[in-house]
């Protein structure tokens, strides 16, 4: 069955918004939970606001409490107007929000559930236009995955228009996995019901717009692109810092530990974006293919010898901006044994002709000094010392520094004279900022994963063999901790980590950005 | 001459030799890095605003000075009177606002008055104080002048865009100023009248995006338009309101013929007398259907319907009267002007010419 192409609106030529999605059921599973309230529907909301969602889009709440569409609605609101981008509220929009928003009760292992579930959508399909299409957002802990696909697929809840239907989408979150053979199980499950092109699994880091302006800054211009290669390149740092610690979420990180919560997957994404080559077209399978090319590319840790390139590290007990905190192990809910890693650096080479022998050098951690995400790439000196005699000339390598977050913006550092009779240098930074620059505030990044789902787009999302092929990577090491005798090395909260991931890149004669 | 810099610093216009404009504003800039707190200084943009009333160049100042904290810019602001004595004098300042943890962000601008025969040095002067490899944007501020063409011209030399306000325009003639300068220069012009239809275009086209409406908008039989206006008699008012019946039109793949009728096609407008203007309501009929867009008058919101045996819920966006400093940021942040208006422009005018006529 072919299915035939609308003609365009020709009243969208020229407007912000070319492409509008067509009106869904989006089904939140687990819409009592903290993912929900904080980022899923107030992201809903502020689309609402800017006028971007489609007349009739509807948004279903399913979850365990007994709540009726009217207390959803009410709790809803409450959330938005705490964390929606577009706070606090508009009344008028917000009516017109609420009249798509309804709840439906049932336990995510309940077949009668499905059935109420599916009337809902039926008559909502009748009532407000949504044409048979579901989006499914699965914001459930990961073990739920199965049984929720199994009893969609059971109840007839997913169709495709390969099949003559209208499109079924399911959104995934991370974790996708706890290792290769978790995650490929889950990934198996998946498509017992859903087909690969039908399943978003949802990296936040890839709606974010300073790493979508990766690609912008590599791919739309024509300067940097001659310089990105082993040729000019030293060595590239990648930072994930985070000021807090596990807040409430001891037990799950207790099973994960930082390299499974970042490592895997944010810093992947941000690791191929910065690597990857130019792909054929900027289309979600072209992209992706060369992303997943980069994680192919990445060098197994020496065995037997991993401590030599990855190091852990646990926050022990010290002071973040100001206030005193506890060490890991003090956490609520946390081991007092725990030797589970809240710190990670590796250094990795993807081993491909454009970057062979270039270290990336990759570090996470909770309880750092400051939260921040960073890519700096430090490029290789000038090849001759000009003014290496010269007293007061201390030449410097060039930095271009992106910062993802906080205050996202662009600098490059390099070597001025200073003005005067004798030649000095000092480096000197050109720095873009979006703020400066741009001044609006940037949409969230669940709001714009949001509606790239509804318009079929999966450009920003994860594939499956990205997925799986990083934690091909990842798992032996992983591996090797778990088996190791040795606990993490410790690090005061407060501080960039432990002493050994300084060691590390030391030994290669380079030290951490501060960023 | 540093007292005087403290105080562009803080806002105030300082007049400065327009010979050393430049010169000032760097040692303006000196300082502000030695002895202020954490100032970014910021452009996107080159835009030269032209005033022949000082009541017009103090709030194009004013507006300028408000966008640039959305677009920060290069703000030169020019008033010239021929038949004024032969003078000319320049003046700068600083635009700083507030980024947040203390840092500043500061854009500068320049003001130059002249009259009599030193009005004709003006466009090398301005020329001159453009920053390189920004594009410039030239705002005409008020009525367009039909005269001295050759000023005008060397002006908008280097010009990347043509603002214009056409509420401000007397006669449907205005509108084929526009739509010449738009031909003959290799950027078209952006009209601010265009851009307040924005939420309007896009409610319209909210209208057509179900699939089972798409094929619709062929069948566009009526266009009727409400909207208020302040001055009933003053033909700017209802240029608004021209443009969206045009584009609906354009839009529809139908044309507007000499005399400014629409063959198959109805188009009324009714401009009601208030304190506010703006348009209130456009109703569509197509075949088998019919919809309508109407503006809350205090909800600041556009709520779309649609009947018939359609069953598609009302939509709703936000909208709100937009000030010109807000209309001249949307402009700006668009990367290029709206094609569009350069379709519309043709239609929009041969049916202003069969109101007038009428
Ligand atoms: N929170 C975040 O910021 C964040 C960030 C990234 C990824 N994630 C991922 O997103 C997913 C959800 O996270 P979360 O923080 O929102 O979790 P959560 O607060 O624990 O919410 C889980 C939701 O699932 C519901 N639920 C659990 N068991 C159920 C059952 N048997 N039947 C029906 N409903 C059931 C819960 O309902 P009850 O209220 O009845 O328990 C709740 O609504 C997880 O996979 C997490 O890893 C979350």
């Amino acid at each position: 069955m072919t299915t035939v192409a609308l003609e365009p609106n020709p009243l969208r030529e020229g407007l912000e918004q070319e492409r509008v999605p067509d009106a869904s059921c989006l089904v939140i599973f687990g819409a009592s939970g903290d993912l929900t309230h904080r980022k899923l529907l107030p992201a809903l909301y502020s689309l609402a606001h800017d006028g971007l969602l489609p007349a009739g889009q509807t948004i279903i709440g399913f979850a365990r409490p007994d709540y009726g569409d009217e207390a959803f609605r009410a709790d809803i609101r409450k959330a938005c107007n705490e964390f929606a981008r577009t706070k606090p509220v508009d009344d008028a929009v917000w009516e017109n929000f609420a009249k798509g928003l309804f709840y439906v009760q049932g336990d995510f292992t309940e077949p009668e559930a499905y059935n109420r579930l599916n009337q809902k959508l039926t008559e909502c399909d009748r009532t407000r236009g949504t044409g048979g299409r579901r989006i499914y957002y699965l914001a459930v802990p990961p073990n739920f995955f199965p049984v929720i696909a199994e009893l969609l697929g059971a109840e007839g809840m997913v169709t495709d228009p390969e099949r003559g239907g209208p499109y079924t989408r399911v959104i995934i979150e991370k974790p996708f996995g706890h290792d290769l053979a978790t995650a490929r199980e889950l990934n198996r499950v998946a498509v017992t019901t859903f087909r690969e092109r039908q399943v978003f699994r949802i990296d936040h880091y890839l709606g974010k717009e300073t790493v979508q302006n990766l690609l912008v800054l590599r791919f739309a211009n024509g300067i940097f692109e001659p310089f990105w290669n082993r040729q000019y390149i030293d060595h590239v740092q990648l930072t994930v810092a985070e000021s807090i610690g596990v807040e409430k979420r001891g037990p799950y990180f207790e099973s994960a530990g930082i390299a499974r919560d970042i490592i895997q997957n944010h810093m992947m994404q941000l690791l191929s974006l910065v690597a990857m080559e130019p792909p054929v077209a900027f289309e979600a399978d072209a992209v992706r293919d060369e992303k997943v090319k980069v994680v192919r590319a990445l060098r197994d840790f020496p065995a037997g010898h991993e401590s030599s390139s990855a190091v852990r590290g646990q926050y022990t007990a010290g002071s973040v901006l100001g206030e005193a905190v506890p060490g890991y192990r003090q956490e609520e809910r946390v081991s007092p044994t725990s030797r589970v890693e809240t710190y990670a650096a590796m250094k990795v080479f993807v081993d491909n002709w454009r970057w062979a022998d270039v270290p990336f050098y990759l570090r996470a951690g909770k309880r750092l000094p400051k939260r921040v995400t960073d890519i700096s790439i430090h490029f290789r000196p000038a090849p001759y010392p000009l003014f290496k005699k010269v007293a007061g000339v201390r030449t410097q390598p060039n930095v271009l520094a992106i910062r993802i977050q906080p205050d996202e913006g662009i600098a490059l550092k390099f070597d001025s004279k200073v003005p005067g009779p004798t030649v000095r240098t000092a480096p000197v930074t050109m720095e873009f900022r979006y703020a400066t620059s741009f001044g609006a505030e940037p949409p969230e990044a669940y709001e714009r994963l949001l509606l790239e789902t509804m318009l079929g787009d999966s450009t920003l999302f994860a594939r499956r063999d990205e997925v799986e092929t990083a934690w091909a990577w990842l798992d032996p090491l992983l591996h090797v901790w778990e088996e190791s005798p040795e606990p993490p090395d410790p690090y005061p909260a407060g501080t960039w980590g432990p002493p050994s991931a300084d060691a590390m890149i030391e030994r290669d004669g380079r030290r951490w950005r501060r960023p | 001459m540093s007292d005087n810099i403290r105080d562009a610093i803080a806002g105030e216009e300082v007049r400065v030799d327009y010979n050393s404009i430049e010169q000032t504003l760097a040692e303006l800039w000196r300082i502000e890095k030695t002895e202020g707190e954490a100032v970014t200084r910021a452009a996107l943009w080159n835009v030269v605003a032209h005033a022949s009333s000082s009541e017009h160049h103090t709030s194009a100042s004013e507006i300028l000075g408000r966008a640039s904290i959305a677009v920060p810019q290069r703000t030169i602001v020019i008033r010239t009177n021929p038949e004024g004595p032969p003078e000319m004098a320049a003046w700068i300042s600083a635009n700083c606002h507030l980024l947040g943890a203390g840092k500043q962000v500061c854009s500068e601008e320049i003001s130059i008055v002249a009259g009599g025969d030193r009005v004709e040095r003006v466009p090398p002067l301005v020329h001159a104080l453009l920053i390189p490899d920004m594009p410039v944007a030239f705002w005409w501020v008020g009525d367009l002048p039909h005269e001295n063409e050759a000023y005008v011209r060397s002006l908008l030399g280097p010009a990347d865009r043509l603002i214009v306000d056409s509420v401000h325009f007397d006669s449907p003639e205005d509108l084929g100023l526009v739509q010449r300068t738009g031909e003959r220069t290799s950027t078209p012009p952006a009209d601010l009248n265009w851009v307040r239809l924005d939420e309007w275009r896009a409610a319209a086209a909210s209208v057509f995006d179900p699939p089972s409406m798409r094929g619709r908008l062929k069948t566009l039989r009526e266009i009727r338009i409400i909207a208020n206006v302040t001055d009933i008699a003053y033909f700017g008012e209802s240029v608004e309101a021209l443009y969206l019946a045009s584009w609906l039109v354009a839009q529809a793949g139908m044309g507007v013929d000499d005399s400014g009728n629409i063959p198959d096609l109805s188009c009324t407008f009714e401009f009601r007398p208030a304190d506010t203007r703006g348009i209130l309501r456009v109703d569509l009929e197509m075949d088998g259907s019919s919809a309508a867009i109407e503006r809350h008058p205090e909800r600041c919101v556009l709520t779309t319907n649609v009947d018939g045996q359609l069953n598609v819920p009302e939509a709703l966006l936000r909208t709100s009267r937009k000030k010109v400093d807000e209309l001249i940021v949307r402009e700006l942040k668009q990367p290029e002007s709206d094609r569009l208006l350069m379709k519309v422009l043709p239609s929009a005018i041969r049916i202003a010419r069969r109101r007038s006529a009428a």
